[in-house]
This record gives C-alpha cells, structure tokens and sequence, in this order.
C-alpha cells in the first residue's frame, strides 16, 4: 500500500504525538525514574518535543493553506485548528505536570504517554469525516483521560473521581455508538456529509432524529452542559490539578470543534431547527445552572468545574446562533478559553496547593507573596468573567452580537445576567489572594512547609497572563489568523 | 521631527501614559515608598502640564476638536471598531479636571496609604487611564472598553486600603455598575448590528429608523447604565457605602470624576443618539433628579459621619447635573456643565479635607468633634470656603452651575420646567442647612471636652504640603465662580448643536447665556 504526501501530511499530525506517546513508555520503564531526576527531564522533555514537533508541523500547514485528507480523515483548517489547539494546552499541561507531580510526589512517565494518546484522540476526533472514525477518536481522547484522572493513586479522592468518569463516559460513549447505529441504519452511510443531508431533509425519518439526538448527547456530555453536567466537578476535584485544566480546555474544545463539523455539514433546514431549540434549551439551562451552583462553591476546582459547565453553555449560545459569523465567534471564544482557563487551574500549581487543600481560605494572603502570578491569574479570572479589554470579552461580544442579530435578544440578555452573576464567584480568588488575610493556622502550617517552588507552573500560568492580555489589545489580528479562516475554508455554508 | 509626531498620537499618550508609569512603579519594592509616590506625583504632573498646555493651546478645528485621533483597529464579526479618541468642547475641561485632580489628591494623600502604597499608586494611575480613556473615546465599543476598564482598579483601591466594610462596598459598587452596563452592552450591540458601526453618528441614523418603542427602550438600556453611575435616584446606593470604605484618594476621585462619566454619557452618546426618546423621557428623568436633590440633601442632613454626609451630598449635586441635562436647554445644559466641574473641585476638596481631619483623629463621627476652629484655624478656613462653595455662595463655582441649571429649568419650554425648577430650589437651602450644621457642630463651639474624642486628636494644624494642595482648588473655586465663562465657552456651540439637533422645545422668552462668546 502506497501512500501519497498528501495523506501523509494528513496524518502526521496524529502520528507525531502518537510516537511520543508509544516511546514514552519505554523510557518509563527505567526504575531510575523514580530517583534520577535527569530520566524525568529527559521524558518530560520527549513529551514537550513531540508536542512542539506536531504543533509546527500543524501551525506550517496552517500558513500554507494546505487542507490534505486521508480518507475519511480531514485535516482540514477544523483539525488543524483542533491540532493547534490541543497541543499548546497540552504542552501548558506538561509543563505544570511537572510540578505537580513533584508536588505530589508521585512521578511517572506513563502519566505523559496517556496524555499523548489523548491529544491524538482528540485531533482524530475534530478531524473525522465518517462516524467511525468520530466514535474511535472519542474513545481514543476518553480512554486516557479515565486514567489520567486517576494518575495520582495516593489520593483517596483520585480513584473515586476516575470510576465516576468512566462510568458515565461509557454510558456517554454508548449513547453516540446506539445513536451512529440508528442514523448508519436510516441512512446507510457514514458519511457525515450524506447524514447531514438526510436530517436536513424536509421530513426527516424519527429514527434518524432519534439517533442525532442520542449522537447529540454524546456531544453534550463531552462538553459537559446541563444536563450531562454531574460528572464535572467530581472529576475535575479528583484530578491532578493540570489534567482538569487539559480536560476542561481541550475535551471542550475539540467536541465542540467536531459538533460544529457535524452541524456544519447539514444545510440548516427544518431538522437542523429541532437541533437548534434543543441546544437552545440546553444553553439557557446550562448558563444558568452553572453559574448559580459555581456561587456556592468553597472549593477552587469545584469553583472552576462549575465554571467551565457555565463557559459551555456561552458557546452553544454561539452555535444557537448558528451564523457563519457566530462560528467564528466561537472559534475565537475557544482560543481565549484556552488561555484563561489553563490559567486559572494554572494557579493552583504554581502555588503549591496539593491535594484537597484547594479551597479560597488556602490562598488567602498569598497574591502579596507571589504578585506576579496572582495579577496573571487575576487577568485570566476578570477574562473569565468577560470583563473588558481583555480576551474573555471579544469572545462574548462575537457570540452575543450575533445572537442578537438572530433576533435571540431575550437568550443575550439571559446570558449577560449569567455574566454578571459569574463576577461574582471569579472575583473570589482576586480577593482571597489580595483582600483577605490568612488566618494565623494557615500562616504557621505555610511556615512549617518548604517553600513552594514552581517555576514551569509559574512559566505556563504567566504565559496565559499575557496571552489574555494580548488577544485583548489585538483581538482582529487572532479573529482574522484563525477563527474566520476554519470558517472562510471549512465549512461550505459560507457565502 | 518630534513635535509633530507627538500631536498626532498626544491622546495615546495621554490615555496610556498613566498606565505604563503605574506599571513601572509596581516594579519598585515595598521599601522604596517614598520615592515611589514622588514619582508617581511627578509622572501624575507631567501628564497635567502636557494636558493642560497641548489642548489648551490648540486650536479647533470646524467641529470644535482640539485633538483627534482616529484608525481603524479591529474588525470580527462583520462590524468595524475604530480607533477613535477626540478631545472637543464637551470633554476638554473634563479631561484636564482628571489630570489636575489626580497630581493633587496623591499629594493630599501623602501619608494615608499605609501599606503598599506603591501598589495603591500604580492603580491609581491605571484609574487615570481608564477615565480618560473613556472620556475621549468617540467609538462606542472602544468607550465601553475604558468604562469597564476604570471599573478593576477603582474595586481594588476600594477592597485592598478601604474601610472596615471595604469588601462588601467593593462588590457592591462593581456589581451595581456591571449590571447596568451589561444590560446597556446587549443595547449597544443590538444598535451595532442596526448600524453596522459603533459611531455614534451612524447609530444616530440607524437609531431614527427605528419605531418608537425600540427607540424608547434601547435609550432606557443606555440611560440606566450612565444613570447607575451618576448616580441618579433610586439607583444611588452602591455610593454612600463605596465613599465612606473607599481611602481618601478613592473617594476623591470617585466624586471627582467618575460620576460625571454617567452625565458626560448622557450627553456625549445616549441623548445624541436617541434624540426622541431622550424628549419622550424627559419629565421623568426632571423628576428624578428633583428627588435625587432633594431626598439626597434630606439624607445628609441625618449622617453622624462627614464622609457619608459628603457623599449624600454628591447625590444632591449630581442631581441638579441630570435636572440641567434633562431640561433641554441651552442654559441648563451649560450649567450641568460646569456643575460637573464644580462638584469635581468642591465635593473633591471636601472629601481630601475630610480625609485630612481623619488622618490626625481617626474618626470622622461629627460628634466627636467640636471646637475644632480653634485648634486647627487653617483648615477651617480652607473648610469653610470650599463648604460655601458646596452650598453655592454667590462669587463660588457652586453658585454658577446652580443657578444656571436652575434658570434653564425654569425657562424650559417643557411644561413641568417652572415646577421642578421651584422644588429643585429646595435643594440649594437643604444644601446649606446641612453643610452649615455640619460646620456649627464640628468647628464652632467649644473644644470637645472628651479626652477620647476627636478633637482632643488634633495636634497639628495643616502642613504646607496640605495647603499647596489645597491653594489651587481654592483658587479654582472663586474662578469658576466669578468668570465661569472661561470654562463655559468651548461647550457651547457643542451643546446648541446637539440640541438643534435634538429638537428641544424653545425655551420661554429670550434666554440668552450671559457673557459667553
């Protein structure tokens, strides 16, 4: 069997991280790892070198306009905006993996090959043209991210947090297999185009419906709104704090960068409409709901878990619109989640906060200690939040001018009331590290421990400061590069 | 090569310049905070000199701009945002009261900041920024930027060196202002995607294809937002607890500028653009500002504490702005005008002065004080001239605005003008009865005998460095008071045109401003 370069170039960016993620562990399987601190260098290292190696090769595709394809396989500007995507959360992940893991004192390489193989499900996933190829990127992103979430075995909390995960994930996972079946069933195809077309029809078989709308859940469920929501804060509680963040970015993103391809190759008609209520539906519940719950949190994770629940409900917002515009709305929304949202779980790392012992009462006092990164977080929290000029807010500002151009102004006013209440709970953690002051037991116990060192957490933490800031003041320059050109090049609804 | 170079970007200087001297003062450490403030003093200065000579110096162009800037900057999502800062006739003396206020309160201010004063300053100066960057700003989008930007470093002013209640107030005051302007955001953008710009001109235009109704709600949408600001009543109370937590320099600039963002709002964009709407909801805006003057001066009347008094007070001052702007008049908006200088000097005097009395007792109860005169007889005079002020003495600033507020309501070709106008002339006596009796009972009067009280506090009288700060507002304030024209004179032709343009009702008789050319 032959292979073209253009199908080479196609699949490259999969088998980059796929051979790190096979070599990794290899090299972990030296005992020294647990006592040579240069064999984990060296695997951290590997790790960061085959994200770096799938991330130029990507970013030159990228520059080039080429759009190859392998099959049922698109490498179009959607994959390689996935491939971008999660591989500099990967990477910002890496890096604080490092000091986490220290932190816990718990290091190995096997944990990297995981995330390796989840980077590649997760391109495999936003680039698949047919159901099959959607369904094995799916469980190829899951599966390590089950495990993952369990890396850190010393902590009671992690197993639990895992088990959770998978069971709900497989049921998740069967939902969009019964679904793909019902829709292969009515339409026989797998083509998403074919599929896309069928639904689009005037009258649209139930069966099919039914099956989209199982396969919608599936979507859903990855995104984590409401209701598919439960499983999110559990999770993310248990996980090593850098794999919450990789998930709450990357698993986002790249469901939501393959739910667009799966909208986008319906032309919007009649059953597109039926999608379009439900996920309205399913917005409003999901701003909501998650706002209010992240208000009662104690917890910074929990905080951020509801928060990244209420992050998805503004970007299906962006999809309810559903305009070309508003695509690219969301594109541009996604890249500003990337940073502040890896910024924010960033924090928690660079502060040294193992463990449980991430509640607001433990990092009370400490932005006067550490100002540098407690004004990056700051500007990833008031991004959060949307508040100008900072990147957060661009993408707000596309998604809601488009939803009230649609003629959704009640669902903009519902979502910039969502707002406003998440200013609150954001502001929580700028206050907690610079307006209160910690109480004498935190202060003695912070006495006793070593002092926390941090430098690739900080590194990464401040690396999402500027970039926040940066897609703030040159918010046309990121909106021109990236998001209007999947939408310009990807998708064939534009006119 | 320079000069030229430097007019043609001096908003961008002026606008960002702040925020990067704060930036670099933050890289200073904890121990150097002498220094610090005096560079900051000096930076704070500079931006006052160059402000003050370049756009004072200029010379108008046709639309009365001193200083334009203007380039594309971004567009996403199909709407263009322009880079667009001018400097005209209704923000010039807006722009130079923020420079020459904040050089002052951070000298008045010297020995307040106990901690982190290098912090404190720095976001003093990012404040600086975001106010004039929203006073300037011509597009709507670059405008709502800045007015949300000023919002973080006002909170952390508020949380970080306020009061006991200092959270609280902090959270209050950013989510009373955030839920207006939120609200006011989907109007704007609904405007945007009408006009497919975010000038105001264009949205003018859009906005008068409009039916009625719509008009009428999106001028709502904006007028809330400003009115939270001003603060009009009933939306007024995020104020008394942010002023009596925020430190000196806060409150001083709080009173001093950012609430006439809320007016210059008014009529640098809200009224412009929804001319009809605006006549449609002038009476109830008229009535509004009535009980704001009037509810605001009954209220002052009642504090135990200067500082609540004081800001109480701004709520009655900054209602006579929004009864001139309401008035739709040439006269009662000039006088809002100067009003909103004249209570940035006065009511920021005030609250520097109440500050300096809180620093040598560390009380600002009314009841612990009395006889002060005698122990500290500067201050009580500066305090006198600038409470006289507050009042509206004749040959005061106070008097000016006032009386050309009340005049141009009376005179309003509305019907309810003559109304409002006699109810509003409460408010002036309300305003002496209060700041008078406030006076009666803190100076006048034997000392305190009470050796906790604060009186038996007060060791020293003013400093020289406290009467450098406070010779130049005095001095403004009996110039302003007795040739306001000087700062009268370049908003006029920009207030008639608007007003022309909004096609105000005529007002009665031959109503001509006296002395303005």
């Amino acid at each position: 069997m032959s292979m073209s370069a253009g199908e080479l170039s196609a699949i490259l960016p999969l088998l980059i991280p796929a051979l790190g993620a096979c070599l990794l562990p290899l090299a972990a399987l030296d005992k020294d790892q647990e006592t040579v601190k240069w064999v984990r260098g060296a695997m951290f290292f590997m790790a960061l070198f085959c994200l770096a190696g799938g991330f130029f090769y990507v970013t030159r595709l990228w520059a080039t306009g080429a759009q190859p394809s392998y099959g049922a396989l698109h490498m179009d500007r959607i994959g390689q905006y996935a491939g971008i995507f999660v591989m500099v959360a990967a990477a910002l992940a890496v890096l604080q993996l490092w000091d986490h893991l220290h932190q816990e004192g718990w290091v190995k390489g096997e944990t990297l090959s995981l995330l390796l193989f989840s980077v590649v499900g997760m391109i495999l996933f936003a680039s698949a043209g047919n159901l099959i190829l959607l369904f094995l990127g799916l469980e190829l992103l899951s599966v390590p991210l089950y495990a993952l979430t369990a890396t850190v075995r010393l902590r009671a909390r992690a197993f639990e947090g895992g088990m959770k995960y998978f069971l709900t994930g497989a049921v998740a996972a069967s939902c969009f297999l019964m679904g793909s079946v019902l829709l292969y069933g009515v339409t026989s195809s797998l083509d998403l185009a074919v599929i896309g077309r069928a639904l689009g029809a005037p009258r649209p078989d139930p069966l099919a419906l039914a099956g989209a709308a199982l396969v919608l859940m599936g979507f859903l469920f990855k995104i984590s709104a409401v209701p598919f929501h439960q499983w999110t804060p559990d999770v993310y509680e248990a996980a090593p704090h850098p794999i919450s963040g990789f998930m709450s970015v990357a698993t986002k993103g790249v469901a939501v960068l393959a739910f667009m391809r799966v909208l986008g190759a319906g032309v919007p008609a009649p059953g597109s409409l039926r999608i379009q209520s439900a996920l309205a539906v399913v917005a409003m519940a999901t701003l909501i709901l998650g706002n209010l719950a992240a208000l009662a949190q104690t917890n910074i994770k929990r905080m951020l878990a509801y928060s990244s629940i209420s992050h998805a409900g503004y970007i299906l917002l962006g999809l309810v619109a559903g305009t070309p515009a508003a695509y690219s709305g969301v594109l541009f929304y996604l890249l500003a989640y990337l940073a502040m949202n890896m910024g924010a779980f960033g924090i928690l790392t660079a502060l040294g906060l193992v463990g449980d012992r991430t509640t607001f009462d433990q990092v009370k006092g400490l932005g006067w200690k550490r100002p540098d990164l407690a004004i990056a977080v700051t500007l990833c929290m008031l991004s959060l939040a949307g508040i100008p000029p900072l990147a957060g807010f661009y993408g707000k500002y596309m998604i809601f001018k488009e939803l009230i151009l649609q003629g959704h102004v009640s669902m903009a006013v519902v979502g910039v009331l969502a707002s406003l209440v998440s200013v609150y709970y954001y502001l929580r953690l700028p206050v907690a590290l610079f307006l209160e002051k910690p109480s004498e037991k935190a202060e003695r116990e912070a006495a006793e421990r070593p002092a926390i060192k941090a430098p690739l957490a900080g590194a990464a933490l401040l690396v999402c400061g500027v970039l926040v800031v940066a897609m703030g003041l040159f918010p046309g320059t990121v909106y021109k590069v990236f998001a209007l050109r999947v939408v310009e090049n990807a998708f064939h609804f534009v006119r | 090569m320079i000069t030229p170079w430097m007019n043609a970007h001096l908003l961008t200087f002026l606008v960002f310049a702040p925020f990067i001297w704060g930036v670099l003062l933050m890289l200073f450490p904890e121990r150097q905070a002498p220094l610090v403030k005096l560079l900051a003093i000096l930076g704070a200065t500079g931006i006052l000199a160059i402000a003050a000579v370049q756009l004072l110096r200029a010379q108008p162009d046709v639309l009365g701009r001193v200083a334009v800037e203007r380039f594309h900057w971004f567009s996403a999502v199909g709407i263009p945002v322009e880079y667009h800062l001018s400097v005209d006739g209704l923000n010039i003396w807006l722009v130079i009261l923020t420079v020459f206020l904040v050089p002052l309160t951070m000298l008045g201010t010297w020995h307040s900041l106990s901690h982190k004063a290098g912090t404190a300053l720095a976001l003093f100066l990012m404040l600086e920024s975001g106010m004039l960057g929203a006073l300037v700003a011509q597009d709507l989008l670059l405008f709502y930027l800045f007015w949300e930007a000023m919002l973080l470093p006002m909170y952390f002013l508020i949380g970080v060196w306020g009061g006991s209640e200092r959270r609280y107030a902090a959270t209050k005051f950013m989510l009373f202002t955030l839920s207006g302007s939120l609200l006011w955001l989907v109007a704007l953008l609904y405007m945007a995607g009408k006009a497919g710009s975010f000038s105001p001109a264009v949205m003018a235009q859009a906005a008068a294809a409009l039916p009625g109704s719509a008009q009428n709600l999106l001028f709502l949408a904006f007028a809330v937002a400003f009115a939270i600001k001003v603060p009009l009543f009933p939306l007024h109370t995020w104020l008394p607890d942010a002023h009596t937590e925020a430190p000196t320099a806060g409150s001083v600039i709080l009173a001093g500028v950012l609430l006439k963002l809320g007016s210059y709002g008014f009529l640098r964009f809200a009224i412009p653009i929804f001319p009809d709407a605006a006549l449609h909801f002038a009476k109830p805006m008229a009535a509004l500002s009535v009980i704001a003057i009037v509810y605001g001066a009954l209220v002052a009347m009642m504090q135990t504490d200067i500082k609540k008094l004081v800001a109480y007070s701004s709520v009655s001052h900054m209602g006579f702005v929004m009864l001139g702007i309401a008035s739709m008049t040439l006269i009662g908006t000039q006088g809002a005008m100067l009003q909103m200088l004249n209570h940035g000097i006065s009511t920021g005097a005030l609250f520097l002065l109440v500050g300096m009395i809180y620093d040598r007792a560390h009380t600002r109860r009314i009841a612990d004080f009395g006889g002060v005169a005698t122990k500290m007889p500067v201050f009580t005079a500066f305090f006198l001239i600038v409470t006289l002020s507050s009042i509206g003495l004749p040959l005061t600033n106070g008097f000016a605005g006032e009386f050309l507020i009340l005049n141009g309501t009376y005179l309003s070709g509305f019907g309810w003008g003559r109304a409002m106008a006699c109810v509003a002339t409460l408010g002036v006596l309300l305003s002496a009865a209060y700041m008078l009796w406030m006076v009666k009972r803190v100076f006048w009067g034997p000392a305190n005998p009470d050796p906790e009280s604060g009186t038996a506090h007060l060791h020293a009288d003013l400093n020289l460095r406290e009467i450098a700060v406070m010779l130049p507002l005095v001095a403004l304030i009996f110039w302003m008071g007795i040739h306001p024209s000087t700062f009268l004179a370049h908003s006029e032709a920009h207030v008639a045109r608007a007003l022309v343009q909004a096609q105000a009702p005529a007002p009665r008789g031959a109503a001509v401003l006296p002395e303005v050319k």
